[in-house]
């Protein structure tokens, strides 16, 4: 796929800068588009049960969010790193950076080392082929110095700084995840309380992200900087999934992330319990058969989530569910409203 | 950089470490804090690279030989009863047999014992020397494989079938030391632009293949996994995902 096909117009103004519930307004009032083999319709995303069937299966992400950014000393400096993904017990894959809106490279080399309340990191070798990221073996808690002097992630866009909790979705339960899956966000109890009501289903498992900053700013899909991201499809969502398709019911992934979880576990038309990291890039020529659904949010151009997209449920038909999406002036970003998509065969 | 102290160091033992696959896991450990053993035939390329992994602050020690001489394995025993323990036994060390290489028909019988002393005899020969040393830490035993193993490529039939020996022994061989705790995998770490693929290629572009440090997040995975989870088990470093069942 050409960059250029990934390309669309979204007027700057369409970004959710906060989150709707510090201005009042509850997490499932953001807005949902459902697009199906037809046109898009325009809902609130409290009403997402009224759009499944009684017998579909809702998949979950239970990854919670951790405070994965430090203000770090090195030598005589003051850097930010940025911690992604947990490697084992005393090591990480982090990014250090100049500053929270200044992105590196930082010129490292093996062996220096950065400090952040009373743990230190000592650089182990760069992740090949990604400059930004190093490894670090750490020594003290990592865990102490998130909890004492770690923040949230943040990028350029957002309005100011949130306290973690706007980083949790309501099935957060298993910290680990550098970014907010952010998909799962506009959840409420209601919600939840209204699928089970209906005979919704709801299965978790288990994706930690990683630092996304990389992205959209350096790289085209063409080379997306893919790095594996830890995950865990239980046993008993794999039987759920399985058991629920074999009835005629409908798998329902809410985020991307629920997607490459469960593809990394497909096997034969069959998702299997399984654990372990991920490298999987779903996109062009690698197409998505484990669900039927996805719940995500709205994508910025040329970015390999939009690849998914075009793969999953037809580049004409999110092409069209997107200028939908600007014409009625949906909002973009993990704050901003939902999109529940389903795929190209499923076709209802 | 400061070193931890070296009673807290782990030991690891890397065959095959002067170069490629065998040098690029060297360098990762001993930036990560471990102590090490390296084992390779050719001496200038191994105390070169001793010199490099020294500069992270923690002991290594080189022995330039071959796995496959009794004497050798001996001088490594050695060294490793000298800490009384070892952590992590990296089997990288490997012989391709003939370049380039020729049909199963036309391998010479020498090849081809040459190969299965150095790809099987001597591993299983340093496990069975080790494992007291490996039970005391909990140890684990990296056995490095190959598609090989498993793909049957004209012209690999010798390297494939050490390869498959080697599998089958990591297997048994976890199933036998679980009771002593230690844990014992086989990786095949993909094609990559080592000197040892060019051997199999000769005269051909490899540089499309990507160099041995594509694996660190794998290793860097690996070495992080409870030992337990993992025994038994064969890993691609190169696919797209790695994991276990729960």
């Amino acid at each position: 796929m050409i960059r250029s096909g990934l390309e669309f117009d979204r007027p700057k103004s369409l970004e959710a800068n906060a989150p709707p519930e510090l201005g009042g307004r509850a997490r499932d009032s953001v807005r949902l588009l459902a697009t199906g083999s037809d046109r898009s319709s325009h809902h609130r995303f409290g009403e997402l049960p009224d759009l499944l069937e009684p017998g579909d299966l809702v998949v979950v992400n239970e990854s919670a969010t951790v405070p994965a950014s430090l203000e770090v000393t090195s030598a005589e400096r003051t850097l930010v790193l940025n911690l992604c993904t947990r490697y084992g017990p005393n090591l990480w894959l982090a990014e250090p950076r100049w500053g929270v809106a200044r992105p590196g490279p930082v010129p490292m080399r093996p062996g220096a080392t950065l400090s952040a309340a009373g743990a230190r990191f000592f650089a182990v070798a760069p992740y090949p082929g990604i400059d930004r990221l190093w490894f670090f073996r750490t020594e003290g808690s990592v865990g102490d110095a998130m909890r004492l002097a770690g923040r949230p992630i943040q990028y350029a866009y957002a309005a100011g700084s949130f306290p973690l909790e706007s980083y949790q979705t309501i099935f957060a339960r298993v910290p680990g995840s550098a970014e907010m899956p952010s998909a799962g966000r506009p959840f409420s109890s209601r919600v939840v309380d209204r699928l089970h009501a209906r005979g919704v289903g709801l299965a978790p498992i288990v994706l930690h992200t990683g630092v996304s900053s990389l992205e959209s700013e350096e790289h085209g899909p063409e080379e997306p900087p893919v790095y594996p991201e830890p995950f865990d499809v239980p046993k008993e969502t794999a039987e759920r999934i399985n058991a629920t398709r074999c009835a005629g019911g409908r798998v329902v992934a809410v985020g991307t992330t629920v997607l490459r979880a469960l593809e990394t576990a497909s096997s034969h038309g069959r998702v299997v319990p399984l654990r372990g990291f991920t490298t999987l890039t779903l996109g062009a020529g690698r197409p998505a058969r484990s669900v039927d659904a996805l719940i995500t949010g709205f994508h910025d151009p040329r970015t390999s989530h939009l690849a998914l997209l075009f793969e999953f449920a037809g580049e004409t038909r999110v092409r069209s569910a997107y200028r939908e999406a600007v014409r009625a002036r949906y909002l973009w970003h993990e704050f901003g409203d939902s999109h529940l998509i389903w795929r190209e065969r499923a076709g209802s | 950089m400061k070193p931890a102290p070296a009673a807290d160091r782990p030991l690891a033992l890397v065959t095959g470490a002067s170069r490629g696959l065998g040098a690029t896991i060297a360098r990762l450990l001993a930036a990560d804090a471990y102590d090490l053993v390296v084992v390779a035939r050719a001496s200038a390329p191994l105390a070169a690279l001793a010199g490099e992994l020294r500069s992270h602050g923690g002991l290594v020690v080189e022995i330039a030989g071959d796995v496959s001489e009794p004497e050798v394995r001996r001088a490594i025993v050695a060294a490793v009863e000298r800490r009384g323990r070892l952590d992590l036994l990296v089997n990288n060390a490997s012989e391709l047999g003939p370049s380039p290489l020729r049909p199963s028909t036309q391998w010479s019988l020498d090849a081809l014992e040459r190969v299965l002393r150095v790809n099987v005899v001597a591993p299983l020969a340093l496990i069975q020397l080790l494992e007291p040393y490996l039970a005391r830490r909990e140890g684990l035993v990296v056995n490095i494989s190959s598609d090989a193993a498993i793909g049957a490529y004209p012209g690999w039939g010798g390297y494939g079938a050490s390869k498959a020996a080697l599998d089958l022994l990591s297997r048994t061989l976890a199933a036998e030391l679980r009771d002593r705790s230690v844990a014992v995998v086989a990786v095949d770490p993909g094609d990559m632009r080592t000197q040892m693929h060019q051997a199999a290629y000769p005269g051909e572009d490899i540089s499309d293949r990507p160099l041995p440090d594509a694996t660190l997040p794998f290793w860097a995975w690996l070495l992080g996994q409870p030992h337990a989870e993992i025994s038994g088990q064969r890993f691609r470093a190169q696919s797209d995902h790695w994991g276990t069942p729960p």
